[in-house]
């Protein structure tokens, strides 16, 4: 029992190689780590040597992201994507992580049908499903036909597949102003991933600004002026009985800048804030107290 | 087995969407053939055929076809499984391979490449649980798939009867731990196979979920492990053994026993009338005697 457990730091909030990153984040007191592909695929020893390196941190990942723009295409462009989807299947695999995240396609090549939406992201649970692995399907803010955790969810539904469930990212809920009352309407064990951040603007109004902000400056949860917000996110989330991992989602391009111990180490005090001022879980037991129970 | 024909009766055509009717045969990998070969004979099977090009022997008895596959490229994957021989396919059969192949393809199957050189059949196939492969073949019929790439062993029968009536029952698939629902939809959405309910149970080893196949011909049981026994992060989903039914079970414990086969016997698991498992040899290989009647 670790004092944050089923919190995770993500790999893109770190500049520098993988192993430093991983390094970073085991030293601040995580047991998981969100992989980004580009991290894996841009380590200079190649995919096998990311994957080594990824099992000797010790670290479970969390999942693996991200795969873009899957759902709604036709013909050719469909047909790309799958061998796309199944390169990044494949990955998710060797890296021991049980779910892919896929967000809500942002192409106007797309169909808006949900129905077609929901074949489609069954098609991808569907060739996940003999590696072990669980899609996560997020609604971007931006996204084209899905950019809100309620119609996600609806297309999720429709698709009716079981390794097929939402992933959330209080970003997105929060950029785009959805209410959060229908978290209640979620099957907390269809919800796969719940990421968060927040940022330092009140307002991001058009897709435009939703985009840039989600890419340089979010911060972590605690550190931006929707606090409140994030805090009544996470509640809700615990009180339908969620009780699956939470991740920092946090792109920064300050952060990319500053040692990868500084930026592990704000991160450690977000998931502290969350678990005692937000949560109020309790302190976990000491080893002596567990063992003499189990014995 | 026979085919029951009960698509005429009362199932309607999309409950079996490959147009499926049954097993046309199931495929052992292995580096150690000269040892699976023999444990095969032991089990009432012969060999019958070559394959023209690769290291690959037909076993048959009655309707069961199985494949003994030591082609150094396939046997390379018993390796990883200790050394002992692994089933890494199952054949099905159904009414157009090429249709049911690519129906699996666009619900999210995994395509396997093929193997076929000038002159042999390419038999289209997916990607199962584990290492395995799921074969669709629709020449079983007028003529079959061995005629063309097999060579008949010579002075051998190449239709032995069947052992005290053996026939392919059906296969048991371990699977991770909370893996039940996810393979219960993969096979629901791409075979077809139905659910049987908990009450309906075979043989002696009744733990997992029961499917069956929507031909009526044959069972999958899916078995999830012991909890707390395994690292739940580990998969290790095989297809694990081979179910043969049989109308008397201690007739066939009795016809095989006196052919040098084994079988588990202990205070909690030992032959009965409902069904025996035999001893494991090779490490991996195991087959279950089921009661049914042909």
């Amino acid at each position: 029992m670790n004092a944050l457990d089923g919190f995770g730091l993500d790999t893109i909030t770190f500049a520098g190689p993988l192993e430093a990153k991983l390094a970073a984040i085991a030293q601040a007191g995580f047991s998981q780590v969100m992989l980004n592909a580009r991290d894996i695929v841009g380590h200079p020893g190649g995919v096998p040597a990311a994957v080594a390196a990824v099992r000797a941190s010790g670290l479970r990942p969390t999942g693996f992201q991200v795969l873009r723009d899957f759902e709604g295409l036709s013909g050719h462009l469909h047909d790309y994507k799958v061998d796309i989807a199944k390169g990044m299947l494949e990955m998710c695999a060797a890296l021991g992580s049980r779910v892919l995240l896929a967000c809500s396609s942002v192409s106007r090549h797309a169909t808006q049908d949900y129905d077609e939406l929901a074949r489609d992201l069954r098609k991808l649970a569907m060739l996940a499903l003999p590696l072990g692995i669980r899609v996560a399907y997020e609604g971007l803010s931006w996204g084209r036909t899905i950019n809100e955790y309620t119609t996600a969810w609806d297309v999720v539904c429709r698709a009716d597949t079981p390794n097929l469930g939402i992933g959330i990212d209080s970003y997105h809920i929060i950029a785009a102003k959805t209410p959060p009352d229908a978290i209640e309407e979620l099957d907390p064990e269809r919800i796969f991933l719940v990421q968060l951040s927040d940022f330092m603007w009140q307002e991001t109004q058009s897709f435009e600004d939703r985009m840039t902000t989600a890419r340089t400056f979010r911060v972590f949860p605690g550190e931006g002026v929707h606090s409140e917000a994030l805090a009544d996110l996470v509640i809700r989330l615990e009180n339908i009985g969620f009780r699956g991992d939470y991740s920092f989602e946090v792109f920064n391009d300050d952060y990319q800048q500053l040692p990868l111990d500084v930026v592990a180490a704000r991160g450690r005090r977000s998931a502290l804030w969350l678990r005692d001022d937000v949560l109020h879980h309790a302190a976990p037991l000491p080893a002596w107290a567990t063992q003499s129970r189990a014995a | 087995m026979n085919a029951h024909h009960t698509l005429h009766e009362t199932i309607p055509e999309a409950s079996n969407p490959l147009g499926m009717a049954g097993i046309e045969f199931i495929e052992y990998v292995t580096n150690q053939p000269l040892a699976l070969g023999q444990a095969l004979e032991a089990m009432g099977f012969r060999a019958v055929a070559r394959h023209r090009s690769r290291e690959i022997t037909l076993y048959r008895q009655g309707g069961m076809n199985l494949v003994l596959n030591a082609h150094p490229d396939d046997a390379r994957v018993s390796a990883t499984e200790g050394g002992g021989p692994v089933i890494s396919a199952v054949g099905l059969r159904v009414r157009d391979a090429r249709l049911a192949h690519q129906r699996c393809l666009d619900l999210g199957a995994w395509e396997v490449a093929s193997h076929a050189r000038a002159m042999e059949l390419h038999i289209p196939a997916i990607h199962g649980p584990g290492g395995s492969r799921f074969y669709f073949v629709d020449r079983w019929q007028e003529f079959s798939i061995y005629d063309i790439d097999f060579t008949p062993i010579h002075d051998v029968d190449p239709r032995p009867p069947a052992l005290a009536g053996m026939h392919y029952f059906g296969l048991v698939q371990y699977i991770g731990a909370g893996r039940s629902v996810d393979w219960i939809t993969y096979y629901e959405r791409l075979f077809g196979f139905e659910l049987i309910p908990d009450e309906q149970r075979f043989g002696i080893m009744p733990k997992g979920t029961l499917m069956r196949s929507p031909c009526g011909s044959f069972l999958w049981q899916l078995v999830e492990p012991v909890p707390s026994l395994e690292d739940e992060s580990l998969l290790n989903e095989s297809l694990q053994r081979i179910g043969i039914g049989v109308p008397d079970v201690p007739a066939a414990v009795a016809a095989l026993a006196a052919r040098g086969v084994s079988f588990v016997d202990s205070a909690e698991l030992h032959p009965e009338d409902r069904g025996a498992l035999t001893r494991t040899v090779l490490g991996n290989v195991a087959f279950e005697l089921v009661h049914q009647t042909a």
